[in-house]
């Protein structure tokens, strides 16, 4: 399941994949696919979201939520307490990439994975997966979105870490 | 998760628990079928097995219990896998007891020639409904009134309620096996007798058996509850153990009604 990051008003704005297919006004945008899992927008059954609204005073802290959170779990808590998504590298949001203006993607290593299943709505097309390398921008042979890396970590090829 | 893993969820380390339980299971199996046919050692093999495998309960959980609330492995992605898996662990349950009532309804729905043709079956003194398996379903009843108090009050912060409640829980629960250990001790018939013994013995053998497995799962909750490892945000070990519970609570239902109520009349 693909979370959807729909900003409002205008045609020129990112959106990103969702699962949902309607928007209104956004009818034209394209999206690009991370072959890696993201979480969904809306809770899934059995997943209780914690209230995480923050009191008028100021910021919550991990502490005033979970005090013996620790490792992982308190990383994703202090993440979500600070409205940033951790894992954000994964969700990439734009508009339809051309040689021009391509679609970024951002990566930890020199390459990835990555799916184009084409513009929103009629000109979707089955998903094409392909390997997008460092300096060598990419273009869907179906139809022609234009892909190009960043590399926003170490770098490196990414098998070559453990 | 940015730094060192980037994503959410939990790939274990190399464990050993997995192999010994293996070979605690091979060892139980063996030595059980040993014990059960004229060989020399079978007892001690299937007790050796049966110690084995608790002890890797013991340290296999434990290590989860080090992993989860002592080193943050257990993110969101996690805890919700844990909960859809546990799920189907109880659906098997399920239709592991299921099998046995089964068992108790196709002999008693169309009782043999051998037993006499009716049910329950010539001469067999059948326990009364309405002494103590009347008084045992409420208190299994009761029990599970009192575990969804402590997730209650799990919920709301107050953590020395909680233990309160789960001391309660598990007190019910006691009573309640120990009043069926009386039953059984004092039962005018065994096993032996007949297809009733048997279908009555294994039914509510098995479903005495997840009680005790509940009530141990539910000692540990408590335990834990009462070091403070349970949180409101985090404790799918408790919620665990209070569907569990609830799972036999239900299946106390069908035994009461089917095999006491319906099976004595």
């Amino acid at each position: 399941m693909w979370r959807r990051v729909v900003s409002c008003s205008t045609s020129a704005q990112f959106q990103a994949v969702g699962s949902c297919r309607s928007s209104p006004s956004l009818n034209l945008t394209r999206r690009f696919l991370i072959s890696s899992a993201s979480t969904p927008s809306t809770p899934p059954p059995f997943q209780r979201s914690p209230n995480l609204s923050s009191p008028a005073s100021g910021l919550k802290k991990v502490e005033d939520i979970m005090p013996i959170a620790t490792g992982h779990e308190r990383e994703e808590l202090q993440a979500e307490l600070q409205g940033r998504d951790i894992l954000e590298v994964n969700h990439p949001v734009g508009p339809f990439g051309t040689k021009e203006a391509p679609a970024i993607v951002k990566s930890y290593y020199d390459r990835r994975i990555v799916g184009c299943p084409g513009v929103e709505g009629e000109d979707e097309h089955d998903v094409v997966w392909f390997w997008l390398e460092k300096g060598k921008p990419h273009e869907c042979p179906v139809c022609s979105q234009y892909f190009k890396l960043e590399v926003v970590g170490p770098g490196g090829p990414p098998d070559g870490h453990h | 998760m940015i730094e060192s893993q980037r994503h959410s969820y939990h790939l274990v380390d190399p464990s050993p628990w997995p192999i010994s339980g293996s070979l605690g299971a091979l060892a139980t199996t063996v030595g059980g079928v040993m014990y059960m046919h004229p060989f020399q050692g079978g007892a001690t093999l299937l007790s050796l097995g049966l110690i084995f495998i608790l002890y890797t309960m013991f340290v296999w959980w434990r290590d989860v219990l080090r992993e989860s609330t002592l080193e943050g492995h257990h993110t969101k992605a996690v805890q919700l896998g844990l909960r859809y898996g546990f799920i189907p662990f109880i659906v098997s349950e399920v239709m592991f007891l299921f099998a046995f009532f089964r068992a108790s309804s196709h002999s008693s729905l169309a009782p043999t020639v051998e037993i006499g043709g009716i049910w329950p079956p010539k001469g067999i003194g059948v326990l009364d409904p309405r002494e103590i398996p009347f008084l045992n379903t409420p208190i299994l009843l009761s029990s599970g009134a009192a575990v969804t108090w402590a997730h209650h009050a799990i919920l709301a912060g107050k953590e020395k309620r909680a233990v309160y409640a789960l001391v309660a829980t598990v007190s019910l629960a006691l009573v309640f096996t120990g009043f069926q250990g009386m039953e059984y001790y004092q039962a005018p018939f065994t096993i032996s007798d007949s297809i009733y013994g048997s279908t009555f013995f294994l039914a509510t053998g098995f479903h005495g058996f997840h009680v005790i497995i509940g009530t141990l799962f539910l000692i540990i909750c408590g335990i834990r509850q009462y070091l403070g490892h349970l949180t409101k945000e985090h404790h799918v070990g408790f919620e665990a153990a209070a569907w569990y519970w609830h799972f036999v609570d239900v299946v106390r239902l069908f035994p009461f009604v089917s095999i006491y109520w319906w099976g004595g009349i």
